[in-house]
């Protein structure tokens, strides 16, 4: 009932923000861009650039909001603009910084995520808990996944969305994303597996 | 189905993926493999290392990127990129003409029209100055032109060569007092629970609102609060003026919300407390997707204990 009264709440700062209402769209922002600030921190891991995206994406909302026509929810349609945004950053930091984890060979493109041993035979149980050490390899690990497969993980495990939601904002199917956590979950419990 | 297959399905089991059959699947099959049940223990310790790693925007992050969002919108709108919103065009917006009036457009190379609207804004100064109180206008400083103490630049924004458009924010003070019944009183006070600029004032224009939550719209907006201000003070103070609401259908669907996702252990603890007084079966599943998520040792103790009361299971999985 009060989820319906939020809803209906959104759908009249929606309208009042394209009838040209500056607060309405300013209150419309403010539903929505702590999680916004937060994916893109979590994705990108520079404040930096996480500010970037944001004053980029709610810059885009407000030059398209006229264009929205509630066929999708509004959280769907930023969280849209925001994917893309992010997807595009982390695209061009892999050429920038040569970060990508495919490689070629011989037999064709290799994952080197893929490579990554079960199990450390020199590890140290104790050591390897300890959770800066811990922190850094998830960090390695993460820089190792495609810029999707990161999104899709990032926005299921931290963000707390639904794959179906997840694919109707990277404009796929359910199926797909699916396809993308698993593969990124499955190249982490590869990578991190004698941490934990 | 095999243990590979168990384990491959691991991460979607966890997050609540698999569809009802797979998922039931997967459940026989741990109930009689203690191979796959360790190996769901070390997912579980998996992902709980991944909630430790994310990395979170520093505290006054949010602020700074909505003050510049602020300004960058007020430059977009004076570069007229406002978007013909509903077939209203921006520059036949009224507003747009009024706002238009309090900018300041400056021309180092003036025309005939511009020596025109220059000496119309010379006239209305005079005008205005002979009909508003000097308090308002009367420190004006001729080189500077703004009143620091009631303006503020709030952008500046190069247009062709040799011009500039100045954006300046004025603030008129008046001071008002009266009775916490008196509907305008409370008027401001609801706007002031939401100024996203301040959230001392949304502290004490919250904690000031609770006293009067028995109107609808003071537990609306104390609601919102609770649901939406990124302060935990500010939530903290909504959620003591709810309290006595926490029996309310309406007021209840709100906590449970807010259990689920507030991002603060003491509000999440505090929400607990106040639910969980009455025990229905639709608090049962609350806690246990709650469990599912829950990185505090309090809460999940917590959760625990009241499930295993409610002769309810800790997992849904």
């Amino acid at each position: 009932m009060v989820q319906a009264a939020v809803r209906m709440d959104e759908a009249e700062l929606i309208r009042a923000a394209q009838q040209g209402d500056q607060r309405a769209f300013e209150e419309l922002v403010r539903l929505y861009d702590q999680s916004v600030l937060r994916l893109a921190t979590n994705l990108l891991r520079s404040h930096e650039e996480a500010n970037d995206i944001y004053q980029e994406a709610f810059l885009r909302v407000y030059k398209n909001l006229h264009t929205f026509r509630f066929d999708c929810s509004f959280h769907t349609w930023l969280y849209r603009i925001v994917s893309n945004l992010c997807l595009d950053a982390l695209r061009k930091r892999k050429v920038r910084r040569e970060e990508s984890s495919v490689v070629e060979t011989s037999e064709g493109p290799l994952d080197r995520m893929d490579a990554v041993p079960e199990r450390r035979a020199d590890g140290d149980p104790e050591r390897s808990l300890e959770s800066k050490e811990l922190k850094e390899r998830i960090r390695e690990v993460l820089n190792g996944l495609t810029p999707r497969e990161r999104a899709v993980f990032e926005m299921r495990h931290y963000q707390g969305m639904r794959l179906r939601t997840i694919g109707e904002v990277m404009g796929t199917s359910e199926e797909a994303a699916k396809n993308c956590l698993f593969r990124a979950t499955q190249k982490m419990r590869a990578a991190l597996g004698d941490f934990v | 189905m095999t243990c590979e297959e168990a384990r491959k399905n691991l991460p979607l089991f966890l997050y609540g993926e698999l569809s009802f059959d797979e998922e039931e699947l997967v459940e026989s099959h741990m109930d009689g493999c203690a191979g796959c049940r360790t190996a769901l223990a070390r997912e579980k310790a998996l992902f709980a290392a991944l909630d430790q790693a994310e990395t979170l925007p520093p505290p006054r992050q949010l602020e700074r990127s909505r003050a510049e969002l602020h300004r960058r919108l007020a430059a977009a709108r004076m570069r007229s990129e406002v978007p013909a919103m509903a077939g209203r065009a921006p520059e036949s917006n009224w507003w747009h003409k009024f706002r238009e009036g309090f900018t300041i457009h400056f021309h180092f190379a003036p025309g005939l029209a511009q020596v025109a609207g220059a000496a119309a804004m010379l006239a209305l100064g005079f005008a205005t100055a002979r009909m508003t109180p000097n308090s308002l206008f009367g420190n004006f400083h001729s080189a500077g032109m703004v009143d620091p103490g009631t303006s503020r630049v709030r952008y500046v924004e190069p247009l062709a060569p040799g011009r500039v458009q100045i954006v300046v924010d004025e603030t008129h003070q008046r001071v008002l007092s009266g009775s916490l019944d008196d509907q305008a009183i409370q008027r401001l006070l609801l706007t002031a629970a939401k100024d996203p600029t301040d959230p001392g004032l949304r502290v004490e224009s919250v904690d000031l609102l609770k006293n009067d939550s028995q109107s609808a719209e003071v537990r609306k907006a104390l609601e919102y609060s609770l649901e939406h201000d990124p302060n935990a003070g500010v939530r903290l103070k909504a959620l003591d003026g709810l309290k006595q609401f926490a029996e309310e259908p309406d007021t209840r669907q709100v906590l449970t919300q807010v259990l689920l996702k507030d991002d603060n252990p003491g509000v999440r603890t505090q929400v607990i407390d106040l639910l969980v007084q009455r025990h229905t079966d639709a608090m049962v599943g609350v806690l246990q997707q709650l469990m599912e998520k829950e990185d505090n040792n309090y809460i999940r103790m917590r959760c625990e204990k009241l499930l295993q009361d409610m002769n309810a299971s800790v997992e849904t999985y």
